[in-house]
C-alpha cells in the first residue's frame, strides 16, 4: 500500500490554557514516544498531541520537556534532537539537532542554553533562539575504566550549574555558566539519579546505589544535603539495600521533598526526621513495574504519579492533592516517563 | 531426530513423465502419528538459494518471521510463540544461541541447506524439549549418484548486492567430498521517504519529510560447508560435516536520529564453526546412530560514538563466546506386527561467557543437558496408527517435569489417503542462560515455561494420472504457562519474570497441486494461518489493558502462494505472501503512528535453462516487491521498495 494517507495531522486541537505536558518515552529504537497534555482546571487528557497537530512523529525514547516563553523543548534522546514545539498551539516551530544522545536542557539566559547527554562526555551549548550548537562542555573522566561522565539533570545556583553523573558514576559536576567550564565537583553516593534545590540553596540529591553484583560496585542509596554555596555534604540518609528510590522532586516553595520508593514518600527539609509515605502503591515490592515518574504541581502542590504498567500500552497518570487524597486518573502514552508544566496555568 | 532415521527405508512410489517426477509421499505413517510436518520443497529451497532462510520461512512456510529490516535480526514466531519457542537444528544439531534461547535466520543462508523440514507444535518432541512452537531442520543429504560436480553461481541485485556460490564435489560410490563456499555483500542502501524526520521548509514553512537513504545497513558473509560421506558397506554410513561462517554488519541508527554522523554507530560482529559426525549402521535388529557435535560461536556488539577530542569511544562493547557439546545415541527398530521402538540418549553441554568492556558487565556460567526419550508406535490393520513419545530431560542434573505425547492417526476410508490426525503433549522450554543469569536483572528463579498442546488435523492426498493434489489442515490450541517475558523491575532495571499465561489457537492450511499438462509442468502451492496468541496475563498485577488481548507482533492472518511454470527451457516463478496487521501495544490500540497495517509482497521471476556440450547455464531474472509496496515489518524500520536480482548458474 501507499502510506501517504496515514501521516495527515488529524485536526484540530484545543488551544492549551495552561497545563501538564506529559512527555511519554515509548519503546527504545521503536519510534513510537508521544506528549500528552492534560489540562487541569477541566481534568481533559489529550493524546498524541505532537503527532495529532502535525503528522510527525515525536522520535524514539523522550527523555525531558522544559519550556521557556511560548516554546516548549522535548529533549528525544535516541533521536539525537530536541523538538520545539509553541506551547499554546502545539505547533512544531523548529529543532535542534546534532546532539549525540541527549537528557536536559537547562537555559542559562535567552541565548545560552546546555543541553546534558549519555555518551558524548560533554555538554552542548545551544542557543536556543536560532537552535543552533554553539560550543560544548568537555566532561570526559579519562581516569576512570567505566564511561564518565554522563550527564542528567541541571540545577542553578548563582551563575553554577550543577549537574548529576548518574550511569556508573557518583560525581555532581559544577559549571561556570559564564566561563562554560567544568570549575568543581562534589564526590557523593555511587549513582544519583535526581536532585533538587530547596529554599535555603541546599541541593538534594537522591542516589540509587546502582545494583547488586554491579562491577562499579554497590552501595544502599542515600537522600544527601548539600549546601550549594560551600558544597559541603551535610546530612546522608541512608535506604535500606535493595530499596530503589527515585524522582525526587520538590513543591513550589521549596521546603517539601517527595520521591518514588516502591511508594510515595514526603520530607519537610526543615525536619530532619525520616521520610513519611504519603501514598501506597499498589504493587507489592516484589512485583515488577510500580510507579514510574512523579511531578509536583508548583503551585498546588497536586502530586502526579505515573504508573508505566508494562510499558507496552498507554501507561496510567494518578493525580492526588499535597496530602495524598485521589484527585483525578488518566491515561498518557507509552511509558510516562516525565512532565513539563506550562507556567501559563490559571 | 529419531523418527527421521526411521523413515529412511520410506519408498515413494515414483512416475516419471517427461522428466518430471510426480512423487505421492506416504502420508499414513506410524512414526508420524499425530504430528503435523512439512517438507520445503527442494525446488523451493533451489530457487532461493541467494537469500536467508528467513525470507523462505516467511514466504513459503506459516512461521510469521519478525525481519528488523532488510539484512537484519529476523526471529521466528511459531504457531503465535516467542522466538524461543522453536528449536532449530542443523543436521542434528541445535543451533539456538544458548544464550538467548533463539536463532537469527538472516544469518543463515539458503545454499547450504539440502533439506529443510518443519516439525509444527509438539511434533518437535520427538527432536528435543523446548519445541513449544515447533522446530525446524536444516539438513544436508549424500546423493551417491551425484558423482562429479562443479557449479558456480553468480547473483547481482540493487542496493550494490552481489553473492558468489561455488560447489564442487568429489568421489565415487564409498567416499563423497562435497564443498560449499560463498559470498554475500549488500551495501542495502535502498531510498525511502522517512517519516521519522521533519523538515521545516524555510520558505513556506511547511513540514516535509525527506528521501534518505537506509544508511549504515551493509553487512558481509564469508562461509563454507565441507561435507565428507563414507559408506565402508551398504549398512554403514559415516559422515563429518562443517559449516563456518563470518558475518558483519552495521546495525542502521533508529531513522528519527538527528545526531552528529559518527554517532550512535552499532555494528556486530558473528563467528561461528559448527562441526558434526555422525556413525550409522543399519541391520536385522535396528538401527543405530552416534553422533557428536561442536559449536562455537561468538558474537561482538558494540556502539560508537564521537566524542569531541577522543574520537570514536565505544558506549557499548559486548563480546559473547558461547561453545556447545552435542551427543547423541539413538537406536530404533522394527519388531514386527507394524510395531516399532526408538530410544533416544542425548547430552548435551554448553559453555558461555559474556562481557561488556564498558560497563564491565557480563557472566560466565555452563548447562548440562540430558535427555533421555523412548517411543512407542503401532499401527493396525492399515487403519490406525499410534504414536507415543516420552521425553524426560534433567537441566544440570535436575529433572525437569516429564514430558509425554500421544498421536494418532485415522485411514477414514480403505485405501483412501484421507486421515484423521489428532494429538495431546505437554512441552517444557527451560530458560535461556540469559534470562537466568544475565547482568544486570537474569533472575536463577524461573521455572520453565509449560505448554499444553493439543491438535486435530486432516490430511488428504489424491494422485489424478499425471497430476497431484495434496491438502492438509490442522487445528491447535496450546496454553502455555510461565510464559517468561524480561520487564522492568522496581530495581530500575529489565528482569524475565514467568509472568505471563498465553493461549495460543489457530489454524494451519496448506495446498499443493501439481502436475503436467502437455508440455507445460505446474507445481503450485499455497498455506494459510490463522493465529491467535492471547494475553492472559496475571490479574494480580496485571490489572491493566493486555488481559485478553493479542500478543504484540503477531499477526492474526498471514498466508502465502507460490506458483511455478516451466515450459520447455524457459520457466516462471510467482510468489505471494500477505500479514495482517501487527500490533505493537500489549492493549492492541492502533494509533496510525504507531500501525503495522497489512502487507501483501509479491516478487516474481523469469529464467531460462542453456546447455552446450557438457557445460550447463542457466539464467534468471527476478523482480521483489513488484508493486513497490511501503511496508515494514517492525516500526519505523522501512523495508526496501521494489529491486531487482540477477542470478547466472554455471555446471559442470
Amino acid at each position: 500500500m501507499n502510506d501517504d494517507e496515514l501521516w495527515e495531522p488529524e485536526g484540530e486541537m484545543p488551544l492549551s490554557t495552561g497545563g501538564l505536558f506529559i512527555v511519554n518515552e515509548g519503546n527504545f529504537t521503536y519510534g513510537n514516544a508521544s506528549l500528552s497534555f492534560y489540562d487541569i482546571e477541566h481534568k481533559e487528557v489529550h493524546h498524541d498531541i505532537f503527532y495529532g497537530i502535525n503528522g510527525l512523529p515525536l522520535g524514539d525514547v523522550a527523555h525531558s520537556m522544559a519550556i521557556r516563553d511560548s516554546l516548549g523543548y522535548v529533549v528525544i534522546n535516541n533521536s539525537g534532537r530536541i523538538y520545539i514545539i509553541d506551547v499554546r498551539t502545539f505547533e512544531y516551530v523548529g529543532k535542534i539537532t546534532g546532539l549525540t544522545s541527549p537528557r536536559y536542557i537547562h537555559f542559562v539566559n535567552d541565548a545560552k542554553a546546555y543541553v546534558t547527554d549519555l555518551y558524548a562526555r560533554s555538554i552542548a551549548i545551544v542557543n536556543p533562539q536560532t537552535y543552533e550548537i554553539i560550543g560544548s562542555i568537555p566532561v570526559s573522566n579519562s581516569n576512570s575504566s567505566f564511561f564518565q561522565h554522563s550527564t542528567e539533570q541541571m540545577l542553578q545556583y548563582d551563575k553554577y550549574v550543577y549537574t548529576n553523573c548518574w550511569s556508573y558514576d557518583n560525581q555532581i559536576l559544577i559549571i561556570d555558566s559564564e566561563e562554560d567550564r567544568v570549575v568543581d565537583s562534589i564526590e557523593v553516593l555511587k549513582q544519583p539519579n535526581s536532585m533538587v534545590l530547596d529554599r535555603h540553596n541546599s541541593l538534594w540529591v537522591l542516589t540509587d546505589g546502582g545494583f547488586q553484583e554491579s562491577p562499579y560496585g554497590y552501595e544502599t542509596p542515600g537522600l544527601l544535603r548539600i549546601k550549594a554555596g560551600t558544597r559541603h555534604v551535610e546530612i546522608i540518609h541512608r535506604f535500606e539495600e535493595r530499596e530503589k528510590p527515585s524522582e525526587l522532586k520538590i513543591n513550589g516553595t521549596g521546603d517539601t521533598l517527595y520521591f518514588i520508593n516502591n511508594h510515595i514518600f514526603r520530607y519537610m527539609v526543615e525536619n530532619a526526621s525520616a521520610p513519611e509515605l504519603i501514598i501506597s502503591s499498589p504493587y507489592s515490592g516484589l512485583a515488577p513495574g510500580g510507579y514510574y515518574a512523579l511531578e509536583v504541581d508548583p503551585v498546588t502542590s497536586h502530586l502526579y504519579v505515573a504508573d508505566a504498567i508494562d510499558h507496552l500500552q498507554r501507561g496510567n497518570i494518578y493525580r492526588f492533592n499535597s496530602t495524598g487524597e485521589p484527585v483525578d486518573t488518566f491515561s498518557a502514552g507509552i511509558t510516562p516517563g516525565a512532565f513539563s508544566f506550562n507556567p501559563d496555568t490559571p | 531426530m529419531g523418527s527421521a532415521l526411521l523413515a529412511q527405508g520410506i519408498t515413494d512410489s515414483l512416475i516419471h513423465i517427461e522428466g518430471v517426477e510426480i512423487v505421492s509421499s506416504r502420508i499414513f505413517i506410524k512414526e508420524q502419528a499425530g504430528i503435523r510436518q512439512t517438507y520445503v520443497d527442494t525446488s523451493v529451497i533451489q530457487n532461493k538459494m541467494s537469500v536467508s532462510l528467513s525470507d523462505l520461512l516467511s514466504e513459503n512456510t506459516s512461521v510469521f518471521i519478525k525481519n528488523h529490516g532488510r539484512g537484519a535480526l529476523a526471529t521466528a514466531s511459531f504457531r503465535g510463540t516467542a522466538a524461543s519457542h522453536t528449536q532449530v537444528s542443523w543436521n542434528g544439531i541445535n543451533i539456538n544461541s544458548p544464550m538467548a534461547g533463539m536463532v537469527d535466520f538472516s544469518m543463515i543462508p539458503v545454499y547450504i541447506i539440502d533439506k529443510l523440514q518443519l516439525n509444527h507444535g509438539s511434533a518437535s518432541i520427538a527432536d528435543r524439549s523446548g519445541g513449544i512452537g515447533g522446530s525446524i531442520h536444516m539438513n544436508n543429504e549424500v546423493n551417491w549418484n551425484e558423482k562429479e560436480v562443479f557449479n558456480y553461481v553468480q547473483g547481482v541485485g540493487s542496493y550494490q548486492t552481489l553473492d558468489e556460490f561455488v560447489q564442487f564435489t568429489l568421489g565415487n560410490k564409498k567416499i563423497i567430498s562435497k564443498t560449499r563456499m560463498y559470498h554475500n555483500y549488500s551495501k542495502n542502501d535502498y531510498t525511502y521517504i522517512n517519516r521519522g524526520i521533519g523538515n521545516i521548509d524555510p520558505v513556506t514553512g511547511e513540514v516535509n519529510n525527506p528521501l534518505d537513504t537506509n544508511s549504515n545497513a551493509e553487512y558481509t558473509r564469508w562461509g563454507l560447508l565441507q561435507e565428507l560421506y563414507y559408506r565402508p558397506r551398504a549398512n554403514h554410513l559415516l559422515s563429518l560435516k562443517y559449516w563456518g561462517q563470518s558475518a558483519d554488519r552495521t546495525i542502521p541508527r533508529p531513522t528519527s536520529y538527528e545526531g552528529p554522523d559518527n554517532s550512535n554507530l552499532n555494528s556486530q560482529q558473528d563467528i561461528d564453526h559448527k562441526v558434526v559426525a555422525d556413525w550409522k549402521y543399519y541391520s536385522s535388529y535396528g538401527r543405530v546412530m552416534l553422533r557428536s557435535g561442536y559449536s562455537d560461536k561468538q558474537l561482538d556488539y558494540s556502539q560508537m560514538n564521537r566524542v569531541p577530542g577522543l574520537g570514536l569511544i565505544p558506549a557499548i562493547y559486548s563480546e559473547s563466546k558461547q561453545k556447545s557439546l552435542f551427543n547423541t545415541l539413538s537406536y530404533a527398530s522394527d519388531l514386527g506386527g507394524d510395531f516399532s521402538v526408538e530410544g533416544v540418549l542425548d547430552v548435551n553441554t554448553h559453555f558461555v561467557s559474556s562481557k561488556d568492556s564498558v560497563s564491565h558487565t557480563g557472566y560466565e556460567n555452563q548447562r548440562s543437558e540430558i535427555s533421555l526419550f523412548g517411543a512407542l508406535r503401532k499401527g493396525f490393520a492399515d487403519r490406525v496408527n499410534v504414536n507415543l513419545m516420552l521425553r524426560q530431560d534433567w537441566i544440570d542434573g535436575e529433572r525437569v517435569p516429564f514430558i509425554p505425547f500421544l498421536g494418532m492417526d485415522f485411514r477414514l476410508m480403505k485405501e483412501v489417503d484421507l486421515i484423521l490426525k489428532g494429538s495431546i503433549a505437554r512441552n517444557y522450554h527451560h530458560p535461556s542462560l540469559n534470562d537466568l543469569y544475565w547482568q544486570p536483572g537474569g533472575n536463577p528463579d524461573l521455572l520453565p515455561e509449560d505448554g499444553f498442546s493439543v491438535e486435530l488435523g486432516l490430511a488428504y492426498q489424491q494422485k489424478f494420472s499425471d497430476q497431484l493434489f495434496k491438502t492438509e489442515v490442522t487445528v491447535y490450541r496450546t496454553d502455555i504457562n510461565n510464559w517468561i517475558v524480561w520487564i522492568p523491575s522496581y530495581q530500575g532495571y529489565w528482569e524475565p519474570r514467568n509472568i505471563q499465561r498465553v493461549l495460543s489457537k489457530g489454524l494451519e492450511y496448506s495446498v499443493q497441486l501439481m502436475g503436467n499438462l502437455s508440455k507445460l509442468q505446474y507445481k503450485l502451492s499455497g498455506s494459510y494461518a490463522y493465529t491467535s496468541a492471547i494475553n492472559y496475563g496475571d490479574p494480580l498485577i496485571w490489572s491493566d489493558a493486555s488481559d485478553g488481548k493479542q500478543l504484540v507482533y503477531i499477526p492474526e492472518h498471514s498466508g502465502n502462494m507460490l506458483a511455478n511454470l516451466s515450459l520447455g527451457a524457459f520457466y516462471f516463478s510467482y510468489q505471494f505472501n500477505g500479514y495482517s496487521e501487527r500490533y505493537t501495544t500489549s492493549s492492541n490500540d492502533v494509533t496510525s503512528r504507531d500501525w503495522l497495517y497489512p502487507y501483501f509482497m509479491n516478487d516474481v521471476a523469469i529464467g531460462k535453462h542453456f546447455k552446450l556440450k557438457q557445460l550447463s547455464f542457466s539464467t534468471e531474472f527476478k523482480v521483489y516487491n513488484l508493486f513497490n509496496e511501503s511496508y515494514h515489518s517492525i516500526l519505523y524500520r522501512p523495508m526496501p521498495g521494489r529491486n531487482y536480482y540477477l542470478t547466472l548458474v554455471f555446471k559442470i
